[in-house]
């Protein structure tokens, strides 16, 4: 266990250190080729001086000659970087505000949005699963079957404005001129978040959120249900005499969660692409929505930080996930 | 080397393959970030057999005593780490690539597995066929279709199946394809890699018919790898008795069957089935006890003594050579070698 | 050989043909497959369809997507502007049209670079093995731990300079989509090295690239071109998100990300039809891609069945 951990934690690190870079590198090299970034500071109308430019290409590290060298890897700048991550320094936007307290400030929204996503994918991903399995080859699983495919082919956006737009005004319309204005399904079915409710306003676009992620966990639910349907082990305990049920849920359901929990971690990466549309055109004041404000804005450091400390986050998340399941499954120690 | 290989009396003719202390270890690596090598796996620890002009030499052995990694470095798979194979006199691990390719004219390969040692994506046309479009000086390229279509008559099937694809025969008939495409180079030598062991019992007999058959023909020589005594001594002249990297015991199929004299070898032999419900039970009946030592770390002295009943001090001291010992006609390594019947019934 | 009386039984010049049933392969078998299926024609003819609009959009409509005449704001659907105007006098089913294009190129041209590098450095991390391949794979997953498309916003914010091309997005979901064609190419190339009928062909004395390119790359592309039409479709979602964005090609380029970004507002303003109709067309690409995808990865990768 001592090997598997230190092996594990040492890979962590590298695989961050080497994240970092990567970001760094195509940072560095779109300064190399496009140049300095500065410019967006004073918007497309005002030429700024000399002095000040200097004064901003400063604050956001862009003066290290280095940076006129396309294709140098800019190293000690990125060493340089890398200290101003470990003092918690993600730069700063537009106005001189600090990245990290934004985030901070924002992260338990985006919870909220994850913890609603997460559930909406381990209740109907899980649920329509398992339907499609049992009811093989008949209509439902026809049914569920062609619905993954469209619901995941539709992107995230267009859910999330469908459901503002249907949910939100029109059927929340209908609720807030029938039940008035402070009546529970009235507050869930507003068309954009709400900070007196954070939780109530948050579950329809964490719905919206999680509609591409709940195909791929349904068809790998019924997958995983049909394998284990047929297996051997499954097949003893019906000709033991246990009933359908029981073989249901003891024997089938727990070993096929096994890899759905594992493709639940695995989608939270491409949920975090999403809750950027979803956050922003919900308004949640969220980690997603200040990327969106920053790419809205053209406030290119903001999105550099942002990311930089997104996938710090996700890889510390994902190296914690590794731990837990070698605590829970031994096998996976002894790779 | 030859009185070690227990000749009998016979017509055969001289050395096709010789094969001289033959060494293959593979390296354990283990780190983190930069590896080491921390031990090595002794699949073939020193092996020295001679295979004559169209003789059957059979190789048997429990799975993991090295007899598959032995018949890889023959056709040139691996790389031996130390040693000698020597095709009609000529050493072919000092050859270089153009050498190399002579050598595989010569020494050709019949796999276990017929469903994987064919590619499922091309025509039985294409497969047999390869072999001519690798050397293409074998077979003018306007004369290869004929010539694929006269080995696949050749090996007992139908010509103008030429355009079918391998999951369009049987297990048997595959293995009848992957013994066309060995012979497209007229090899001297076959190694046939337990040939038999992946087909149903009732196919075994006519694919072993076959090798037999196309021996005659062709005046070919086999190693025959199996795990099965009772297939080995169907083809082969002489058998090799392999346990973990070394050849135990060899000699001719009557000497080894009818008078063993290892002990590892009596205790294959009497767990061989025979198909005479009258000796059940008075045959004299060997169980082995313990499991095959890791060959990454092998015993000292003799492999077998820490699953032999005839073990002492001296077995762990002292590693016994493959010689003729007192009361045999063909050699042995083992410091207590004694006849012992376990075929027959003893009473 | 000895034997050549059998041989003789057939003529020597008749030429030998297949038997009486037909002899196909895997490809032809899939082909046969998803010809008879109505969901595959459907898909494929709208895929079709869609790419000739992209091709020649002015087969399609005789009028200039930048014609824009103020006065003509928000004009309803007519004989003549059959989808009506937009908020500055644009025929909007002209700019529709013309939106099909980036769309399709990205959704082709990605998948295209994507798979191409994937292939390449998934096989030579599967043909070599040892430090190479350790080498690639830790790079694969480093690349994996940036989230796509985080990833293809930062590449797109820090290059949005570049102006008026399909390139930066191409770039973009390029350099965060190459991992998994060279995951599942390294996969197939491992499993294939152990087959047996690559120990034969080199027992032969197979060249690499023979073994390479006509053993084991034949096998280990299943799986790989079962994935295109799904892959053009994920890449065109892509790219409506990331215009979406603002982040995609930038005016006067119409895309139909940007067509429905441009007219959120005019939803509630009365004019759902502006941001229906790019999204109609839009989901009609995406989901005939995923729908005919899904047919041919069935039809090619039984397993999955």
């Amino acid at each position: 266990m001592g090997r598997y951990v230190i092996r594990r934690l040492l890979q962590a690190v590298l695989t961050i250190f080497l994240a970092l870079f990567l970001l760094h590198y195509l940072t560095s090299l779109s300064i190399q080729i496009n140049g300095n970034p500065a410019y967006a500071f004073f918007g497309g109308q005002i030429t700024p001086t000399q002095e000040q430019l200097r004064v901003v290409a400063e604050r956001y590290h862009t003066d290290h000659p280095c940076l006129k060298r396309v294709g140098d890897p800019c190293l000690s700048n990125f060493m340089d970087t890398l200290g101003r991550y470990a003092n918690g320094d993600f730069g700063q936007d537009l106005r001189f505000r600090p990245v990290s307290d934004q985030v901070v400030m924002r992260v338990p929204n985006t919870l909220r949005v994850f913890a609603i996503n997460i559930a909406t994918w381990a209740i109907a991903g899980i649920g329509l699963g398992m339907l499609a399995a049992v009811r093989r080859e008949k209509f439902s699983d026809y049914l569920i079957r062609a619905g993954t495919i469209i619901s995941g082919a539709v992107p995230t956006f267009l859910f999330v404005l469908a459901l503002k737009y249907l949910a939100g005004v029109w059927i929340g319309g209908w609720l807030r001129d029938h039940l008035g204005d402070d009546n529970v399904l009235s507050i869930i079915f507003r068309p954009s978040w709400d900070e007196a409710h954070p939780w109530l306003t948050v579950i329809l676009p964490g719905i919206a959120l999680a509609v591409i992620g709940t195909a791929g966990i349904t068809r790998l639910m019924r997958t995983s249900m049909l394998e284990n349907i047929r297996s051997d082990h499954v097949r003893t305990a019906k000709a033991k005499g246990l009933t359908g049920g029981r073989v249901l849920l003891a024997h089938t359901l727990r070993n096929s969660l096994i890899p759905v929990v594992t493709l639940i971690g695995l989608s939270l990466g491409g949920a975090l692409g999403g809750a950027v549309i979803t956050e922003g055109l919900w308004n949640i004041r969220g980690v997603g929505q200040f990327v969106f404000n920053a790419v809205r804005q053209n406030d290119t450091p903001i999105v550099v930080g942002v990311v930089s400390l997104v996938v710090i986050c996700y890889l510390l998340f994902s190296l914690l996930i590794d731990l837990l399941y070698a605590v829970l499954d031994p096998r996976i120690r002894y790779e | 080397m030859t009185d070690h290989n227990g000749f009998a009396a016979g017509g055969h003719g001289a050395p096709a393959l010789e094969v001289t202390d033959l060494v293959k270890h593979f390296p354990i690596r283990q780190g983190i970030v930069f590896k080491s090598t921390v031990g090595q796996v002794k699949a073939v620890d020193g092996v020295s057999l001679t295979l004559r002009k169209g003789e059957t030499l059979g190789v048997v052995g429990e799975s993991g005593c090295g007899k598959s990694t032995l018949a890889k470095l023959l056709v040139g798979l691996e790389t031996p780490t130390s040693g000698g194979i020597s095709v009609r006199g000529e050493d072919v691990t000092r050859l270089g690539r153009s050498g190399m390719r002579r050598l595989r004219r010569n020494v050709q390969m019949v796999f276990q597995d017929p469903y994987t040692s064919l590619n499922p994506r091309m025509t039985v046309g294409d497969i047999v066929g390869e072999p001519f479009a690798i050397h293409p000086d074998v077979v003018p390229s306007g004369g290869r279709r004929k010539a694929v279509q006269d080995l696949l008559d050749v090996v007992g099937l139908n010509p103008d199946h030429i355009n079918r694809y391998p999951h369009q025969f049987s297990g048997g008939q595959r293995q009848r394809i992957g013994i066309a495409r060995a012979l497209a180079l007229k090899p001297e030598i076959l190694i046939c890699d337990e040939p038999v062991s992946a087909l149903d019992v009732s196919i075994q007999g006519q694919v072993i018919n076959l090798l037999e058959q196309l021996q005659d023909e062709l005046g070919l020589s086999y190693i025959f790898i199996a795990h099965d005594l009772s297939v080995v001594r169907h083809i082969a002249d002489r058998v090799a008795v392999m346990y973990l990297g070394k050849v135990v015991e060899i000699g001719t199929e009557t000497e080894i069957y009818d008078s063993p004299m290892h002990p590892y070898t009596q205790a294959l032999l009497s767990a061989v089935p025979v198909p005479d419900p009258t000796l059940r039970g008075h045959r004299d009946e060997i169980t082995l006890e313990g499991d095959v030592p890791s060959p990454a770390n092998p015993p000292s002295g003799c492999r077998f003594r820490t699953r032999c009943w005839k073990a002492t001090d001296r077995c762990a001291s002292e590693e016994p050579l493959l010689q003729i010992r007192h009361g045999a006609q063909h050699a042995n390594a083992c410091h207590f070698a004694a006849p012992r019947d376990v075929v027959h019934a003893v009473d | 050989m000895s034997d050549t009386q059998t041989i003789e039984a057939t003529p020597p010049t008749a030429p030998v043909k297949a038997g009486p049933e037909k002899v196909r392969g895997l490809w032809s078998d899939a082909f046969h497959d998803l010809r008879k299926r109505p969901q595959v024609l459907v898909c494929s003819a709208v895929i079709l369809l869609l790419i000739l609009i992209a091709a020649f959009p002015s087969l399609f409509t005789g009028k200039d997507p930048r014609d824009c005449q103020l006065e003509r704001f928000f004009g309803a659907p007519s004989a003549d502007a059959w989808f009506g105007y937009d908020q500055y006098g644009c025929d909007y089913f002209a700019m529709t049209i013309y939106g099909a294009r980036p769309s399709i190129v990205v959704g082709l041209l990605a998948t295209a670079t994507t798979f191409i590098l994937g292939a390449v450095i998934g096989s030579i991390a599967g043909y070599f093995g040892g430090w190479v391949d350790a080498v690639i794979s830790r790079t694969i997953d480093v690349f994996n731990s940036i989230p796509f498309v985080l990833g293809a916003i930062l590449i797109l914010a820090i290059w949005r300079s570049a102006g008026d091309t399909v390139w930066p997005l191409i770039l973009a979901l390029t350099v965060f989509g190459w991992t998994g064609g060279a995951r599942i190419l390294r996969g197939s190339f491992i499993e294939a090295r152990g087959l047996d009928y690559v120990k034969a062909a080199k027992s032969l004395g197979a060249s690499d690239s023979r073994v390479m390119f006509r053993h084991i790359f034949p096998n280990a592309m299943a799986p790989i071109v079962s994935l295109v039409p799904l892959a053009i479709g994920a890449y065109i979602e892509a790219e409506a998100s990331l215009s979406f964005l603002g982040l995609g090609l930038k005016p006067p380029a119409v895309t139909w990300g940007s067509m429905i970004s441009n007219n959120v507002p005019e939803v509630l303003a009365g004019h759902p039809r502006l941001l229906i109709i790019p999204a109609l067309f839009l989901l009609s690409a995406t989901i005939s891609f995923a729908l005919l995808g899904d047919a041919v990865r069935d039809a090619l990768d039984p397993k999955l069945k």
